[in-house]
């Protein structure tokens, strides 16, 4: 019995263990039991669906699992989302690693021009919301049929496009693949640009042509990073919640997120929860195709061979043509749609692309009083802006807070006691977050923190509701580049401080810390950044109280807001940029080389 | 098997950085000639240029009678069209390929009909070594078989000349030997010209039918190995060549006769040159002693010192001798130990001690030594 003490004793007195008992409990609250909490919100009556299932609320029914699998509606409910996620998501896959390959392609291997320049606009999609190209799509497409006026590309060429053109899968599929093109490009890029340029020297030498050694030798050696684009692509797209909801809803083109964000906010949120735990089965799903892909696949390491001027493809002829095609291509994807977004701001009346139309009303007007919208204040004037603009900040401060520093904590006892079952445990659970899809993580929370539980109060439509769903969607990140960092510093660094006989907090703040100051502080400003551009976490979680800038922007554009939205979603990419450039200064460390989504 | 003539060959990278000099050099068919030098001395780019991986700033570069590079004929002949073999430093092997496929893909690109392609690779990999591991991929291979496989898949095409860039330097130790014998008797049995990269001076000694020594791009002699080692022509090659490397004592001399009178605040000595050579009355020199020509002696004969240092390896011992303020370096061969802080007295004996200017660092001559008391 003393014995048994004693050994706990010794356990506790490890600060790392102490640390990971306390992740063990405070994951488990936050991420374990909602995940079993949505399992029981599929089989209760909710307040709104009263009417529907006629039974009183929180009494126990099989109505949602029916009416989703087995009713009249299970088609229009759970079979085309499905398939429409799976079409666009597949699809947009191909579209960025075309893209985004032959654009790495075209600047690790050939002489293309103006490589500088075009690199750092490429990334710009990367960088803003992923709604951006959507928005940009919609104000130039968008047909009076469906919208009730024209777009910038009806009024410059005089064609209007046909509706499956500007809206629905098609657009989805290229604006989705638009926005994951750079990821590609980082990827695909990263082992073109590391390659051993001798393995293709080594080719030539062989007497192997261009084509042969194209095909035989460089695409099979990036063939894994192809792969992981795939899975990241995939993944992301199904996640997806902002371009189908801006390009999907006007033709009732429905994916399994707005799905899902429709049923939740409508009349039958159990339905909702279902598709929530469909959602995080699919993900799991390609999480485990990728685990066993990245078991097969031989690691082909890379080493930096010595100066490849030999692997530069001279396009000749070609390379002005292409070079301009590409710049084109880049300028559609990075600052046109900054135009757009800026235009439609200024249009008295949308769909009139008219000098004489334009007006700053929308950005500086004063408020006039009428029960109209074209009379409501410009958004530099409007205090509800001014709130949900200090919300989004004070957000993204709380969330990059909470992950950065759990994160940090947590790669660190992960480290220390790695090869134990509480380390590997304590990695698992922070990973978790990762493989739950925003929306349906939100839905989870949903479903947990409505409603009064024990000591913790209904959370529903509070700040703390969002910074605690962002702090834990974020800390995989966070603890994923903790981890990352702290294997990389040996613990002998540590055991130095732990013979002279100093205190872990000091050792924590005077050693550990300073040695790893880079890595914390971009575990820091990555949660930051994604929290600022975040949609589909927040949008079924916020209420007119605890709104933030992109649930405003969503707010405008349901309404048919045009330049309400325009101008403010203008507001958060200046924003996100500001926050990205002031990084890149302050760092060194730009976010296109990080671990964000 | 062709000779390679390189005239005036100079490569610059960027502005103002110069990696290879004007370098004129005459690679003989069926020699084995090393590039030597520390790093960042020009001698892979050297290779590279060899191979039409890397394109001279100036200069040509000759197979036998046939121009492969000019930049005033504006003659560059791409590496496939050159017929030579590279070993890379990182081996280079294709990761997503067997080994059976590394080595027939390059005879593959020959347009080799296929039965001579299998052939070809059943023959290398008898000879190298390899036959065991025909169907594994390069992961799967430990650091020496994926050198024998990389040598194989140069040698399958059987190319006029054979470059090699550091090849060894991935081995350990032991495997490193074992390689070295075997690189060897692969030259003698091909024929081939060798050319290779190293900035281990012993493998270039051990190797090579004759040895180039750059320095910032600029060759400083090219010779056969064992005369670089004993009549280094100037201080950097001497200093390169031999470990525990040459003692060099810095010293005022006077002309006496066809002999000088060497002094210092520790030794005074005569040294008389083998040759006669022409010097002026009074100079300073540098005097290079190797550590094998410094002998344990008596005390009639020798200087005083006193033992700093002795490290015995079985086969010799490497000495440190203090004697006033000048340290010198010396091996006794045999086993047998010195005790720390002993006193033991050395002379000089054979002709192979070298005398250089100090000023311009070059070799004057070499000579014998005397100790004048």
């Amino acid at each position: 019995m003393k014995k048994r003490w004693n050994k706990i004793k010794t356990f506790f007195s490890k600060p790392y263990n102490v640390l990971l008992v306390l992740f063990i409990i405070v994951l488990s609250i936050l991420v374990v039991i909602p995940l079993i909490s949505i399992v029981r919100d599929t089989f209760i009556v909710h307040a709104s669906e009263k009417s529907r299932v006629h039974q009183a609320v929180g009494s126990f029914t099989t109505y949602h699992w029916k009416r989703l699998f087995a009713s009249e509606f299970s088609k229009s409910l759970l079979w085309d989302p499905i398939r429409n996620s799976i079409v666009t998501s597949a699809w947009a896959c191909v579209v960025s690693i075309l893209i985004g390959g032959s654009f790495a392609w075209l600047v690790s291997r050939s002489d293309m021009r103006w490589k500088k320049f075009l690199t750092k606009l490429f990334i710009f999609p990367y960088i803003m919301p992923s709604w951006t190209l959507a928005l940009a799509w919609k104000n130039f497409f968008k047909n009076i049929e469906i919208t009730g006026s024209n777009g910038i590309f009806f009024s410059l060429t005089g064609i209007q496009v046909p509706t499956w053109f500007a809206y629905g899968e098609f657009p989805i599929i290229i604006v989705t693949g638009m926005h994951y093109a750079p990821f590609a490009y980082i990827l695909i890029g990263g082992i073109l640009h590391n390659m051993d340029a001798n393995l293709e020297e080594a080719a030539i030498i062989l007497k192997t042509n261009r084509l042969r050694m194209f095909l035989r030798i460089t695409i099979p050696i990036v063939m894994p990073a192809v792969l992981s684009t795939i899975i990241l692509v995939f993944s992301g797209a199904m996640a997806s919640f902002a371009t189908p909801q801006f390009l999907g809803l006007p033709v009732r083109y429905y994916v399994l997120t707005t799905e899902l964000y429709a049923s939740i906010n409508g009349t039958n949120p159990g339905v909702g929860y279902i598709l929530a735990m469909i959602m995080i089965l699919i993900s799991v799903v390609i999480m485990f195709v990728n685990q066993r892909m990245i078991g097969n696949r031989k690691s082909y390491a890379t080493v930096t061979g010595k100066s490849a001027n030999i692997s530069i493809f001279h396009l000749g002829l070609w390379r002005t043509p292409i070079s301009i095609v590409v710049f084109i291509v880049v300028m559609c994807m990075s600052v046109i749609p900054m135009i757009t977004f800026a235009l439609e701001s200024l249009l008295s009346y949308t769909g009139v692309y008219d000098f004489n139309n334009l007006t700053l009303s929308f950005w500086i007007g004063q408020a006039q009083g009428h029960d109209t919208w074209q009379s409501e204040s410009g958004i530099l004037r409007n205090p509800e802006v001014y709130r949900t603009l200090w919300n989004s900040l004070r957000l993204a401060f709380t969330c990059s807070l909470g992950a950065g520093t759990l994160g940090f904590l947590a790669g660190y006892c992960i480290v220390r006691r790695r090869g134990s079952f509480i380390s590997r445990l304590v990695e698992d659970l922070t990973f978790i977050p990762y493989l739950i899809p925003s929306m349906a993580f939100s839905a989870i929370y949903l479903s947990m923190f409505a409603t009064k539980r024990g000591i913790i109060p209904s959370l529903y439509g509070s700040f703390a509701i969002l910074a605690l769903i962002g702090t834990i969607k974020y800390l995989p990140m966070a603890s994923r580049s903790g981890v990352n960092s702290m294997l990389q510093l040996s613990p002998e660094i540590e055991e130095a401080g732990i013979i002279m006989g100093v205190p872990w907090v000091k050792r924590m703040a005077r050693i550990i810390v300073p040695i790893e100051k880079t890595t914390i502080v971009s575990g820091y400003l990555l949660p930051f950044i994604s929290a600022m551009r975040e949609l589909s976490l927040f949008v079924i979680l916020v209420t007119a109280n605890n709104r933030v800038l992109t649930t405003l922007l969503l707010f405008y554009d349901e309404k048919g807001y045009t330049q309400f939205s325009n101008a403010v979603n203008l507001l958060i990419i200046i924003v996100v940029l500001i926050i990205n450039f002031a990084v890149e200064k302050l760092t060194g460390a730009s976010i296109e080389k990080g671990v964000g989504g | 098997m062709p000779t390679i003539r390189l005239e005036n060959i100079t490569k610059q990278f960027g502005k103002g950085s110069l990696a290879v000099d004007k370098l004129n050099m005459v690679i003989k068919n069926g020699e084995f000639v090393s590039l030597l030098g520390p790093s960042g001395c020009g001698k892979t780019t050297t290779l590279r240029m060899i191979a039409g991986l890397e394109t001279p700033t100036e200069g040509e570069i000759y197979f036998d009678d046939e121009c492969v590079f000019s930049d005033e004929k504006g003659i560059n002949l791409s590496p496939d069209k050159r017929n030579v073999g590279f070993l890379f430093q990182n081996y280079a092997l294709w990761p997503h390929m067997t080994v059976r496929k590394n080595i027939s893909f390059g005879l593959e690109n020959m347009k080799w009909p296929k039965e001579k392609i299998e052939a070809r690779v059943d023959e290398i990999c008898k000879t190298m070594r390899i036959e065991e591991y025909k169907d594994r991929y390069p992961a799967e291979l430990s650091g020496g078989q994926q050198q024998r496989v990389a040598i194989a898949r140069t040698l399958a095409p059987n190319p006029r000349v054979l470059l090699m860039d550091e090849p060894l330097s991935n081995l350990d130790a032991k495997l490193r030997n074992d390689m070295r014998a075997e690189l060897k008797r692969l030259h003698a049995t091909t024929g081939s010209t060798f050319v290779y990269v190293t900035h281990d001076q012993s493998e270039a000694m051990t190797l090579s039918t004759k040895v180039a020594l750059i320095k910032t791009g600029v060759l400083q002699q090219y010779c056969p190995p064992l005369e670089l080692y004993g009549e280094p022509s100037n201080l950097f090659c001497a200093d390169f060549m031999g470990n525990p490397s040459m003692n060099f004592v810095e010293m005022h001399g006077k002309k006496d006769g066809d002999s000088i009178i060497l002094e210092n605040d520790d030794m005074k000595l005569r040294f008389t040159p083998n040759d006669k050579i022409d010097v002026k009355d009074e100079n300073e020199y540098v005097l290079g002693i190797r550590p094998e020509f410094i002998r344990i002696s008596d005390k009639e004969k020798g200087i005083e010192s006193k033992v700093i240092s002795s490290l015995p390896s079985g086969m010799e011992t490497t000495l440190s001798l203090r004697t006033g303020k000048t340290t010198l370096s010396a091996v006794a061969f045999g086993s047998i130990d010195f005790a720390m802080d002993s006193t033991e007295f050395f002379d000089f004996e054979g002709k192979g001690y070298v005398l250089f200017d100090k000023e311009s660092t070059n070799k004057l001559s070499l000579g014998s030594l005397q100790i004048i008391r």
